[in-house]
């Protein structure tokens, strides 16, 4: 390797921005022909693409910073600045549908009765299931912190076992949410309340998925020994992203399961 | 009856007697009872010297600098060897094969259906 008179990152040539782009056009590609012509093989190729992508390009990313040491100070504060970046682009993600949302329901149409929640919809009682989701996450919110400090001040242990429970958590979140979709009186089908409804918090249950994803590949990297005391961006911007999937579900409550029922 | 059953189960653990919780407590000389050490992880004796217990494994962060810092001129995707190259063919693969598929779908799906 050549040595440098910077502190910056000149990164090696990857072919991974190539897949990368090669598998969206496959995937949006693929989409259309299913709807189309019934078939998903394309679809599915994009999604394997997408996936190999996706693992070659952070396993690169680790090599990089864990083993040959190119994510220094300032390299680190351009990665902080990309994820706050990133999450801001799905907050922004996130407000279109709330906007939707507050759109239909705050000035409900004749056809939905004048009324929100519309007429004929048996809306979920925001006091049971939906009560235990936000105490789970509110309660992975303190173990992710906790795992945090534990990783801060050195303690292996105890920095698996709290990143563990809050994977754990967000599975007991997703799997509650399952069951509450299987079981809900209403459909995507149904009208503007049943789109708003599934179409935000499905989103956020995505997001809820790809968090544990992150946090999970953050706890095998715990386990290798690859976080210090110092550093462990990794981890950290694991944690942003957690927060930020909170906080939204706390939104997606008091907005639709609370305000409009 | 399961609250019973829960209080003598918290006594077997903590090796205490019935009436202990009462005050003011064991009797003057009667030696305290150490709770048996049921959920702690195996302890080691400071004679046993410095270093960690293991936990889940050991720490193979400096033997993987050493192999990604070899200066070869190979490309971080690729400076594992073997694996590394069978996966990027793989990926290759797929993505020229794909976008070629590709291609001849999108070709196809424009073709004017005649009715």
């Amino acid at each position: 390797m050549a040595h440098q008179a910077h502190a910056y990152h000149m990164v090696d040539p990857s072919p991974w921005p190539l897949t990368g782009a090669i598998a969206a056009l496959l995937m949006t590609s693929g989409l259309a022909v299913w709807f189309h012509f019934h078939s998903t093989t394309l679809m599915i190729l994009g999604t394997i693409l997408l996936l190999l992508t996706m693992f070659q390009w952070w396993r690169d990313v680790v090599r990089e910073g864990t083993f040959q040491g190119h994510h220094t100070p300032p390299v680190q504060k351009g990665l902080r600045y990309g994820m706050i970046l990133f999450i801001t682009s799905e907050v922004f993600f996130f407000l279109g549908f709330f906007w939707a949302f507050y759109h239909s329901s705050l000035a409900p149409t004749p056809e939905l009765g004048g009324c929100w929640p519309p007429t004929g919809i048996t809306t979920l009682d925001p006091f049971e299931v939906p009560l235990l989701n936000t105490a789970v996450l509110l309660a992975s919110g303190v173990t992710v912190t906790w795992a945090h400090h534990s990783i801060m001040e050195g303690e292996r242990k105890q920095a698996i076992q709290s990143l563990t429970l809050t994977i754990a958590l967000g599975f007991y979140f997703t799997f509650l949410q399952a069951m509450e979709y299987y079981e809900a009186p209403f459909t995507i089908a149904d009208g503007v309340y049943g789109s708003t409804f599934f179409v935000a918090t499905g989103f956020h249950g995505l997001h809820v998925i790809i968090g544990s994803m992150f946090l999970a590949v953050c706890l095998l990297r715990q386990i290798h020994f690859h976080f210090t005391s110092e550093h462990h961006f990794g981890f950290e911007a694991a944690a942003w992203y957690w927060h930020f999937v909170d906080v939204v579900w706390l939104f997606l409550y008091i907005s639709i399961y609370w305000w409009g029922s | 009856t399961l609250q019973l059953i829960q209080n003598a189960a918290a006594r077997v653990l903590t090796g205490t007697r019935t009436r202990d919780h009462i005050s003011p407590g064991l009797r003057p000389g009667v030696p305290s009872v150490r709770p048996p050490p049921v959920f702690v992880s195996p302890t080691k004796l400071a004679s046993e010297a410095g270093s960690q217990v293991e936990y889940l494994g050991a720490n193979r962060v400096p033997d993987l600098q050493k192999v990604f810092q070899r200066s070869d001129g190979v490309p971080v995707h690729l400076k594992r060897g073997l694996i590394d190259k069978l996966l990027y063919r793989t990926t290759m693969g797929l993505t020229v094969g794909g976008a070629l598929y590709c291609l001849v779908a999108l070709y196809i799906a424009a073709q004017p259906r005649n009715k």
